[in-house]
């Protein structure tokens, strides 16, 4: 049994997917962590619908890249030897529903991914909703950032 | 809100969500833009029958395996060795006793010779081993020889190779299995009327077994083989170490009888050592199995291969010679009385002491192992039929695998025709044996010359020395192949009147296959155009009912040409039909045919050449769409009752031209 006091610790955990370059890598750390304690893993993929749309107008279930997201996270997942639940949301805004998704899920910890984007001379966007995860989340916050590619570095 | 979603309330007003559903994840996962891969739960049977027996297979068998897990099925050198050696090593227990059994004609000074003929087989299988280690290298899809002499000579060549592959690989199962049997009945004699039943038994056993899958095989049988290997090893030492460093001899010593006698081991006819020669070389047989099965090991393959091969050989080179000498130098041959005494048992009597414990455990290890040895064949022979049957001279289901990645086809059919050899053959080894070892070397001398002209056309470094070992391999396997073959005449015939017959039907399903492919070849440069031929429906109707409603309505959605066909003995009954019909269904051709022999289906067959025969003669023929009615049965003892007219119908429909048959079932709502 690995020590509390130096691992982390969470019995049920939302990783929220951004259908970036970073998911894979979070979903394999998430997986890794959550075996030692045997916690539950949840994918999250939240689709952000605009006002000009109703909220749960038929998008993201009608989208192959959307559903895509969450079926290579339950993969990644099962090469870890390992089970995720995948929930695919529409919301208005991804930070909230992030927050509102775990704290219904009773987690007590929410993992997210910080891609680098190689865009512009590469750059760490930190965007809105890491922010607002920070700020509201009622749980511990994983925000994992993307290694810098070594040409860029 | 759209589609019964409703929207979770957030901390705010405004955070508000929505859940979406994802129908398709609990069977499939988009893997890339327009792909779907199934999951196991969409492969599950969907019938309570089904159910019921993939539960039982999953309990036999083992649970599916995906196809992803090929490679982990794929198996290390270690376990590859047990696999795929264990009919080659097995063959040391047995192919000292053949050389002595020869040679003992020739008077006991003759037996001398033994380990100078067990040198020569073993210089013999150095020649093969290396020629099929060259094989795993220059072909590493598989199939060895036949894809040596499919490559070298053509399709001829490779047919018989692999015809005569075919039959060995049969008849070591059927051999060693009666074999093992017999070690068995010899300790039991109890068992002797059982026989056939404990070889069929065996032989079930290792299919189970190789139905588990490849990898689960080799956890099963690789044991047994190293067990096996430790102590005859162990035992070869113990005879050594006492021979020369402690000068133990035999009873009679054949050195020392020639001095006493005079006889000289020269006397021994040149034939007699020949057939010695022959008689051992069936220690051989299974060398090939390696080259055969060079995708299921792990990456790199071929050279995982050739290195267990080289392994193999050492091995089998050092037991057989290393029997032989200890045998030899003990003075030991077979005995027949009192009791009947193999040359093997003898020498562990001998080096681990009669009655003794490590003298038991070794002939237990050696029964098993000559079990084991029909376990190389379960895997060679169904990868040979699985190459065969992709290059379309088997039927193409050889070629799939089962739940569990094996090819639980050909392990299927090796199995069934090895156990009815047993069967037919009363478990009688001796009845067995002139049939077996003769395909082998006619596949050796084949794999070797293909090599030949392998290395004559390639001429890569160091090709003249490779060319002269498997010129050498392929005489002295030419010489072996004509003495065996000739040595266990006239049943050994049956062989070579077999290999023509498999290569025959090869040829015929090849021919099926090309057939087949060019009736059905859509040429690639042509836009295939939308429809054009005319359709009519035909709907075969028992009254008006529901399901024949549901029929109707579908055909009207197919073609505009519909018409229902009544089939009736009862004048009266067309009559209120057609009362009724009109007023149900207004415009809608109704056929009434009057059935006075009461022939149901006929009639209809008849009515639909009567509706070709009228077609205009001038115009393409039109798709006549025969829409049948079914009641969907609720149970599975009841289907009995229902659709027994439809079933007739299809049976006397199917395969007729310009026909489709169209099954609308009826399903009640509750």
């Amino acid at each position: 049994m690995p020590n509390p006091e130096q691992t982390v610790v969470f019995r049920r955990a939302v990783v929220a997917l951004n259908g970036g370059s970073s998911d894979a890598r979070i979903v394999r750390l998430a997986a890794g962590v959550a075996r030692q304690w045997k916690a539950e893993l949840v994918a999250v993929h939240v689709v952000e619908i605009d006002w000009t749309q109703p909220l749960d107008a038929d998008i993201a279930g009608r989208s192959e890249d959307v559903q895509r997201v969450l079926d290579l996270a339950e993969e990644t997942a099962e090469d870890c030897q390992y089970k995720i639940e995948p929930v695919l949301l529409q919301a208005r805004d991804v930070g909230a529903a992030l927050v509102d998704e775990a704290t219904e899920q009773r987690a007590d910890m929410l993992i997210l991914g910080l891609p680098y984007r190689k865009r512009f001379g590469g750059d760490f966007a930190i965007g809105s909703t890491i922010p607002y995860v920070l700020k509201n989340a009622p749980c511990a916050v994983w925000v994992v950032r993307e290694p810098i590619p070594e040409e860029s570095a | 809100m759209i589609g019964g979603r409703r929207p979770l309330k957030g901390r705010k007003l405004a955070d508000r969500r929505v859940r979406i559903e994802r129908p398709h994840a609990a069977y499939f996962r988009w893997s890339g833009p327009g792909q779907l891969t199934a999951k196991e739960s969409a492969s599950r049977p969907t019938t309570p029958l089904g159910r019921l027996w993939a539960r039982v297979k999953a309990a036999v068998i083992g649970r599916p395996l995906a196809s992803e897990d090929e490679i982990g099925e794929r198996l290390s050198k270690k376990k590859a060795l047990a696999i795929f050696s264990s009919d080659a090593i097995s063959s040391s227990a047995y192919a000292t006793e053949e050389i002595l059994r020869v040679l003992i004609l020739g008077g006991a000074a003759a037996l001398v010779l033994g380990l100078q003929v067990s040198i020569a087989i073993a210089v013999l299988l150095i020649a093969v081993a290396i020629s099929y280690r060259q094989v795993c290298l220059a072909y590493p899809t598989g199939g060895g020889s036949y894809s040596v002499s499919k490559r070298n000579f053509g399709r001829g060549a490779s047919l018989v190779a692999a015809s005569a592959l075919l039959i060995d690989y049969v008849m070591t199962v059927a051999v060693s299995t009666s074999s093992a049997v017999e070690q068995i009945t010899s300790a039991v004699p109890a068992l002797i009327d059982e026989r056939v039943l404990i070889g069929v038994a065996a032989i079930a056993l290792i299919t189970i077994g190789n139905l588990r899958g490849i990898r689960e095989a080799g956890n099963i049988f690789a044991v047994p083989t190293y067990l096996f290997l430790g102590s005859a090893l162990l035992m070869i030492g113990i005879g050594v170490y006492r021979i020369v460093i402690l000068g133990e001899h035999g009873a009679y010593d054949p050195n020392q009888l020639i001095r006493q006698t005079g006889e000289t081991a020269e006397g021994v006819g040149l034939l007699l050592l020949v057939r010695a020669f022959a008689a051992g070389a069936v220690a051989l047989t299974g060398t090939e199995a390696i080259a055969t099965g060079v995708p299921a090991f792990k990456p790199p393959e071929a050279r995982n291969a050739a290195t267990t091969l080289a392994i193999m050989a050492a091995l089998l080179g050092t037991l057989f010679i290393g029997i032989t000498f200890v045998a030899v130098n003990f003075g030991i041959t077979h005995l027949e009385l009192p009791e009947q005494q193999t040359v093997i048992s003898q020498v562990a009597r001998r080096t681990y002491g009669d009655g003794t414990i490590p003298f038991f455990l070794f002939q237990s290890f050696t029964a098993v192992l000559l079990f084991l040895a029909a376990n190389t064949s379960f895997n060679a022979f169904p990868r040979l039929l699985a190459i065969l049957a992709k290059d379309g001279f088997m039927p193409r289901q050889f070629a799939l695998r089962g739940d569990r990645l094996a090819f639980s086809y050909g392990i299927i059919v090796l199995a069934t025709v090895a156990a009815g050899l047993v069967i037919l053959f009363r478990g009688e080894t001796h009845l067995l044996i002139p049939l077996y070892a003769v395909g082998v070397f006619i596949d050796f001398t084949i794999s070797q010359a293909g090599m030949i002209r392998h290395w004559l056309r390639e001429r890569t470094p160091g090709w003249r020395r490779r060319l002269t070992i498997n010129t050498f391999g392929c005489v002295l396997t030419a010489i072996v192949a004509v003495v065996v073959t000739t040595a266990k005449a006239p049943q050994s015939l049956l062989v070579l009147l077999l290999i023509p017959c498999l290569v025959g039907l090869m040829r015929f399903i090849h021919r099926q296959y090309d057939a087949q492919a060019e009736e059905l070849r859509v040429r690639d440069d042509t836009v295939i155009a939308g429809p054009h031929r005319e359709q009519r429906v035909v709907v075969p109707i028992n009254g008006i009912n529901r399901a024949v409603v549901q029929a109707l309505n579908f055909a009207r959605t197919v073609s505009g040409d519909v018409r229902a066909v009544f089939v009736t003995d009862d004048e009266a009954e067309g009559e209120e039909l057609r009362a009724r019909w009109e007023r149900q269904f207004p415009g809608l051709p109704l056929v009434i045919v009057e059935s006075p022999y009461r022939a149901v289906v006929s009639p209809v067959v008849a009515y639909l050449d009567v509706l070709d025969q009228a077609w205009p003669p001038d115009k393409e023929a039109p798709i006549t769409i025969v829409v049948l009615p079914e009641y969907v049965a609720r149970h599975w003892w009841d289907r009995v009752l229902y659709n027994q007219t439809a079933r007739r119908m299809k049976a006397a429909l199917v395969g007729r031209e310009h026909t489709v048959i169209a099954d609308v079932p009826y399903r009640r709502s509750h």
